[in-house]
């Protein structure tokens, strides 16, 4: 038996998997793969092993292109920290984590995005979950004492967990949104002013700007704040039904009840690229109601055909309703 | 000598890599007559790349303990000396059998979050290299070229990522086989969950 390591021959194991994912072995290189493999039984093990665990490594591709992994970071902590100390030596990577744990335990940023028609949850290492809804994005920096994120377009629902030493800071455009914990949801879409929408708890609404006492506003209330560098905010109670129709997004589904047809059409060209085209003005003014697929115009589209005698065409990347 | 097929790597890497954190467990509480378990580890791969086929392996996890176990007394037979009380105690049917749970999907999540963690931890240049390589699906020649570094620097950069991972895997992922506490992981594993999960017709 050769009188190598087992670590030794997991290094080199290492190398030759790193090698053959560059590119497939030929020539002289092949006859020294052989013959390395040839040394030791455990050579063969080592690299089926370290070659499992490289094309394992292949459904990384999973995490998409926004993955970063900076910022990434710890954000759930996977690997008890003591017990890799206690693993102890064998490798570098257990001083690395030494390292790179202190910034990772109390910051956390990243920036996350969706697609038309997509929704995506987010969980933040303090516990909140953010769900984004189609075409949107936020820009998350936690410090120590104050966690921020910021909604730089689209909708956002947040879960936010209770740390009153760290509150939890929405901004969206000039106007900034403040908890301590709670359900939320912000929507900044182009120019239309901010909305606030509370599910349960309580949140302060205000200009960071502006020199405006807050505005309080509590669950099953809205909040509107215009986005024309005025510090006007008007607060509302909404009913707890169309609290209900506004997070309908949340299961996939846009919910309407009495809207136009022209103002339904534009909330689905929000999840999808089929632009839904109303031939007929007085078509245009029908008001509807039911709850929907978002991410479906054709079915909706033939849906209300059906209801208001109307026929829907489909064409390239659009569906024209008419009468 | 036919080396290794992808195929049987790519099976070892599902059914026998992520019962690694327990078999070493497992192992570390026998009676292995001076042998390291690391060895036994790589015997272990070596003998199931041996096996001519896989396809009549119905549990994998007891599978690869009974093959190490049978290393083990392999080389316990071999030293001859070794008295009777040294055979390790031949407890490895005790092994609960892995039947396909309705959670096996939430465990490959959860799985590919603990990826994405361990990628986390690379040292610097090691992390963007194997991101680069990974998760954006450059080949090495490519990632050499955005970093303008040489390719056999990328190809050491890789190789380290593989065995420092193979290494966190191994200490670190012992509850891969089995769920984990249910409230954290529920909230890993919704991060990718909705886009992939969104009804279609």
């Amino acid at each position: 038996m050769s009188q190598k390591t087992a670590h030794q021959i997991d290094t080199e194991a290492a190398d030759w998997a790193a090698r053959i994912d560059r590119a497939p072995l030929a020539g002289e290189q092949e006859q020294q793969f052989h013959a390395w493999l040839a040394e030791d039984v455990r050579c063969v093990g080592a690299y089926a092993r370290m070659r499992a665990f490289a094309l394992t490594t292949e459904r990384a591709r999973a995490l998409g292109p926004d993955f970063d992994p900076a910022a990434f970071g710890a954000s759930v902590s996977l690997f008890p920290r003591r017990r890799l100390l206690q693993a102890g030596g064998a490798i570098a990577a257990t001083a690395l984590i030494g390292v790179g744990a202190a910034w990772q335990i109390l910051r956390q940023r990243g920036r996350f995005t969706t697609g038309k028609g997509e929704t995506k949850v987010v969980a933040l290492k303090d516990g909140s979950v953010v769900t984004l809804n189609t075409s949107s994005e936020i820009q998350v920096s936690y410090s120590e004492d104050l966690r921020s994120v910021e909604l730089i377009r689209g909708e956002a629902l947040f879960d936010v967990a209770k740390n009153r030493a760290r509150p939890f800071v929405v901004a969206a455009g000039d106007t900034s949104v403040r908890v301590v914990g709670t359900s939320f949801s912000v929507r900044r879409i182009d120019t239309a002013p901010i909305q606030v929408l509370v599910r349960e708890g309580v949140v302060e609404v205000f200009k960071p700007a502006q020199d405006t006492k807050p505005v309080r506003i509590s669950a099953n209330s809205m909040a509107v704040a215009q986005t024309d560098n005025t510090a006007a905010i008007t607060a509302m109670p909404i009913p707890a039904v169309q609290m209900h129709r506004q997070m309908a997004w949340q299961s996939g589904q846009i919910a309407f009840e009495g809207e136009t047809l022209a103002q339904a059409a534009a909330e689905f060209a929000r999840y999808s690229d089929t632009k839904i085209v109303i031939d007929d003005p007085a078509l245009a003014r029908e008001e509807i109601a039911g709850l929907f697929k978002a991410t479906d115009p054709i079915g909706f589209a033939q849906t209300i055909a059906l209801s208001l005698n109307a026929h829907a065409r489909i064409g390239e990347g659009e569906v024209r309703l008419a009468r | 000598m036919t080396g290794v097929s992808d195929e049987r790597a790519i099976w070892l890497g599902r059914h026998v890599l992520p019962h690694e954190p327990a078999l070493r467990n497992w192992l570390r509480h026998r009676r292995l007559g001076g042998l390291d378990i690391d060895d036994i580890i790589q015997e272990t791969y070596a003998r199931l790349v041996a096996a001519e086929s896989v396809a009549h392996v119905h549990d994998p996890k007891s599978y690869a303990f009974q093959i190490a176990g049978s290393v083990v007394i392999d080389h316990l037979r071999r030293l001859k000396v070794v008295s009777i009380s040294q055979l390790p105690d031949l407890d490895y049917l005790e092994v609960v059998s892995d039947a396909p749970s309705p959670e096996r999907q939430v465990i490959d999540r959860d799985e590919l979050m603990r990826l994405a963690d361990m990628i986390a931890r690379l040292p610097g240049k090691v992390r963007e290299v194997f991101t680069l390589r990974r998760v954006y699906g450059l080949s090495q020649r490519e990632v050499a070229e955005k970093l303008g570094l040489a390719e056999s620097t990328v190809e050491k950069h890789m190789a380290k990522g593989f065995l420092i991972m193979l290494e966190l895997f191994q200490h670190g992922g012992k509850e891969l086989s089995q769920p984990s506490n249910p409230t954290p992981a529920k909230l890993r594993t919704r991060i990718f969950d909705v886009t992939k999960d969104r009804p279609s017709d």
